[in-house]
């Protein structure tokens, strides 16, 4: 007793310590160690306790958020398993239910444990690979496949078989029992009728109710830890969706590897290869991506030496062991799985060589987009650095114009939709009420008739104020230089302006700069207690100044669009900065999508002055119509 | 009275001519484009013209430079401007020989046609008339002047009547005052801001527009 309570404090205080250490994610791991003591020790039962492990000490909030759904499972599985073993309680009404239904086998014949009835012989090949044997009192039934039978070795013992193998060399071999049995399946014996031998202590005692309780407890928990796995798996979808798109010749190789495992069978070494394929995957897309055109190349010359060899062989030539010939080449020739094609006879035979076909063709369409690209990409140079910083600074600039064009379009809906809108909805139901009251208050309705003027007043307002904001009417009047002028009038601040502008830009650009100049006009007027404003703006045939991020502007050489120029200057306060703040920044941004550049100069204390570069042509000078 | 009138956009122009007409102005042209505004103010010779700023064939301000050139070859011609905006670039610019016989509207005003004809007629008999938003941006700009923070609430608003182009008559009426208040306003005004007192109403005009402009 004292020695059990020892032993049991021990047990505590150790699950406490793992409990703390690992918190409830641990819990995974003796759930995972259930399906060793419910299906034995497998491969597959041991690598289930080695992922709940490692999942338990490298992501314990995945485990502990697993641990409710790993009860279901194991609640449900448990259930099922107790519903198969003979003795216990569940399995009881299974089996003599099922007893009822089905047929007694008559004398002479024999019942496959799947509930097939087959003519039992001295060996009998039969479809799908069913094996009966005449030994009385012994249903035998083998997993598909075509089996030589090998007579028992001594009396009591069993039968024996094992699998027949492709070619009649072999097959001779076998027939004179030669060497060890390759490819020796087990053959699965099952008593029939009503079991009476009482389940094991495990099965028929306990499982059952630990199956209900393991069930009931995970699916109470399920719920609350659901949110969280949903939470965290979105995130993991969202990466592997990434890494599928730009690793997608690579990710083939999972599903390549899946169809090897038809091809070549479920052994371990096809397991092992599918395997490294997820760890090639993850690890070395590349690779992958290379392997993927090797792999199918290799399923289809497998494949072509299936339809070849099913076609060489003739049935009749092979004696079955009872003396006639077989009737058909599935009794000869192992039935082998191609990818969707079970080859049992010469037709399949020939599918699955057009399915190699498949194979082929799509391997020679991967080569250029896998290996050739990536043999390609070893010769070919490293890209020009300056080229690459063009790059990624056009494709960072042009993400910046999407969004901020988003943005705006969002804002004139916005805009819209409150203002001229709403406003005219308010008009026709004012003009809907004046058709109302005009008979029978006229004066009523005189009222409402200038309130719907002064609604329609605002609306022209609105819009206006819109249009201005879009593309101030100016500007597209007059151009930046314009513009900036009439700019300069609506500010109360005193400007000097210092324009050289003798033509126009495009559009975009002149858009462009005038809003950054409006940005630097408003800062010095709102932030910077200015008294005057220096505004400059020139257009010079050659650039000034080379970009900052080392690279010259393409063509810039003086034969290039030129440079425009501008610079906002103020007395002010100074403490400018386009890190804080949207302002500048946006500008930086906006004038970056024509390769523009901003510097802003504005030491504490003043004064500031904001230089703006931009890359672009002139345009001659718009002649007057009139 | 005469009157030329140019519009791209045919509802408007039909609804000005028609507005017009009813107010017994005689339609000399209705036009759609700046060259043929500006052949019809010169074969023409209209009494006052009625100008969108923008027209065909540019789609900017050709209206406005039709009508400036014009007034360059017939100095005083009188011309009100119409248009979805008001820069006080544009009014600077047709505010700059001092000739008066010039408006500058909002086309919004036409929606009180009985204010509207004033304006035409205004500017017909030689007066200025801008439009309130230009003189409140103006006044706006004006707002740390130091002259302009001297004036009294209401001379301030007497201002801003004055500089729409509005007689002693009109401020008078507008502001519920007698005429001969208005005119103690104006002249403590003009002292305040340092301009020559005038008895002329455009002269007067003008004179409060050039200062606000400066």
């Amino acid at each position: 007793m004292g020695v059990m309570w020892i032993l049991m404090k021990l047990a505590w205080k150790t699950l406490a310590r793992v409990m703390r250490r690992f918190g409830w994610g641990s819990l995974l791991v003796p759930l995972a160690a259930m399906s060793m003591a419910l299906f034995g020790l497998h491969l597959w039962t041991i690598a289930t306790v080695a992922f709940a492990l490692s999942l338990a000490v490298w992501r314990p909030v995945v485990a502990a958020a697993l641990v409710p759904l790993a009860m279901v499972v194991a609640g449900a599985t448990g259930l099922v398993v107790a519903s198969g073993v003979p003795g216990s309680p569940v399995s009881w009404i299974v089996s003599s239910s099922s007893q009822a239904v089905k047929p007694t086998p008559a004398p002479g014949f024999w019942t496959v444990d799947n509930g097939q009835t087959v003519m039992p012989l001295q060996m009998s090949v039969g479809p799908g690979g069913m094996v009966a044997a005449n030994v009385p009192g012994q249903v035998v039934a083998v997993p598909p496949g075509t089996f030589a039978y090998l007579p028992p070795q001594g009396h009591g013992q069993p039968p024996r078989f094992r699998s027949l193998p492709i070619n009649a060399r072999k097959l001779a071999i076998d027939r004179q029992r030669v060497g060890p049995p390759r490819g020796f399946r087990k053959v699965v014996y099952t008593r029939r009728g009503p079991v009476m031998s009482p389940a094991g202590w495990w099965h028929g005692r306990l499982l059952v109710p630990l199956a209900l309780i393991l069930l009931t407890l995970g699916l109470w928990l399920a719920p609350r830890t659901m949110v969280s796995l949903v939470e965290r798996s979105a995130e993991l979808v969202q990466r592997l969706r990434n890494h599928m798109r730009e690793n997608r010749w690579g990710v083939l190789l999972v599903p390549v590897a899946l169809i090897g495992l038809t091809v070549f069978g479920v052994r371990p070494w096809t397991v092992g290869l599918v395997v490294a394929a997820v760890i090639v995957v993850i690890k070395w897309p590349r690779v992958a991506a290379d392997l993927v055109p090797v792999a199918l190349a290799i399923f289809a010359l497998y494949g072509f030496d299936i339809a070849a060899r099913w076609q060489a062989v003739s049935a009749a030539a092979f004696v079955g062991p009872g003396g006639p010939p077989f009737a058909n080449l599935a009794q000869v020739m192992n039935p082998v799985q191609y990818g969707a094609v079970l080859v049992d006879s010469r037709q399949m035979a020939l599918l699955a060589g057009a399915e190699a076909s498949v194979f082929l063709a799509l391997g020679a369409w991967l080569v250029p987009r896998t290996i050739g690209a990536h043999t390609r990409s070893m010769f070919v140079a490293d890209p020009d650095p300056a080229l690459a910083g063009q790059v990624a600074r056009l494709t960072e600039s042009r993400g910046h114009a999407i969004d901020a064009a988003t943005s705006e379009l969002r804002r004139i809906e916005r805009d819209l939709h409150d203002g001229a809108q709403a406003r005219l909805v308010a008009l026709g139901m004012n003009l809907r009420a004046v058709e109302r009251m005009l008979p029978a208050s006229p004066h009523a309705a005189m009222a409402l008739v200038s309130e719907a003027r002064e609604t329609s007043l605002r609306a022209l307002n609105d819009l206006r104020n819109l249009v201005r904001g879009i593309y101030p009417p100016v500007l597209a009047d007059r151009g930046l230089g314009h513009a900036v002028e009439a700019l300069a009038l609506d500010t109360s601040l005193p400007i000097e302006l210092d324009i050289n502008l003798p033509g126009r830009l495009t559009v975009p650009v002149e858009s462009a700069c005038y809003f950054a100049v409006a940005e630097a006009l408003a800062n010095a007027v709102k932030h910077s207690g200015a008294h005057r404003v220096h505004i400059r703006i020139q257009h010079s045939a050659s650039p000034v100044l080379a970009s900052p991020h080392g690279a010259s502007f393409p063509g810039g050489t003086g034969h290039g669009p030129g440079m425009l120029r501008i610079e906002v200057a103020d007395d002010g306060i100074g403490g400018a900065d386009p890190a804080r703040g949207t302002g500048l920044a946006g500008v930086e941004r906006r004038l970056g999508t024509f390769d523009g550049i901003l510097a802003v100069s504005s030491p504490p204390g003043g004064p500031t002055m904001i230089a703006m570069e931009v890359p672009c042509a002139l345009s001659s000078p718009k002649t007057c119509s009139c | 009275m005469r009157v030329v009138v140019a519009e791209d956009l045919f509802l408007l122009r039909d609804g000005l001519t028609r507005l017009l007409a009813a107010h017994e102005f005689e339609i000399a042209a209705a036009v759609d484009t700046a060259p043929r505004l500006l052949a019809a103010l010169l074969e023409q010779r209209p009494d006052v013209a009625v100008v969108d700023v923008r027209m065909p064939p540019g789609f900017a301000d050709d209206g406005l430079q039709a009508a400036l050139a014009a007034r360059r070859q017939v100095p005083g011609l009188p011309v009100l401007l119409l248009s979805q905006y008001v820069e006080q670039l544009y009014a600077r610019e047709m505010l700059a020989d001092q000739a008066g016989a010039v408006g500058y509207l909002l086309k919004d005003r036409v929606f009180n046609d009985d204010q509207f004809v004033d304006a035409v007629r205004t500017v017909a008999g030689g007066g200025t008339v801008m439009d309130p938003e230009v003189v409140t941006k103006l006044l706006g700009r004006r707002s740390h002047d130091e002259p302009i923070t001297r004036l009294s609430p209401r001379e301030l608003e007497v201002l801003e009547l004055m500089a729409e182009g509005r007689s002693n008559a009109a401020v008078a009426q507008r502001l519920f005052i007698t005429e001969k208040a208005v005119g103690k306003h104006t002249t403590s005004i003009f002292t305040k801001l340092g301009l020559t007192p005038s008895e002329d109403d455009n002269r007067r005009v003008l004179a409060v527009l050039a200062y606000l402009n400066a």
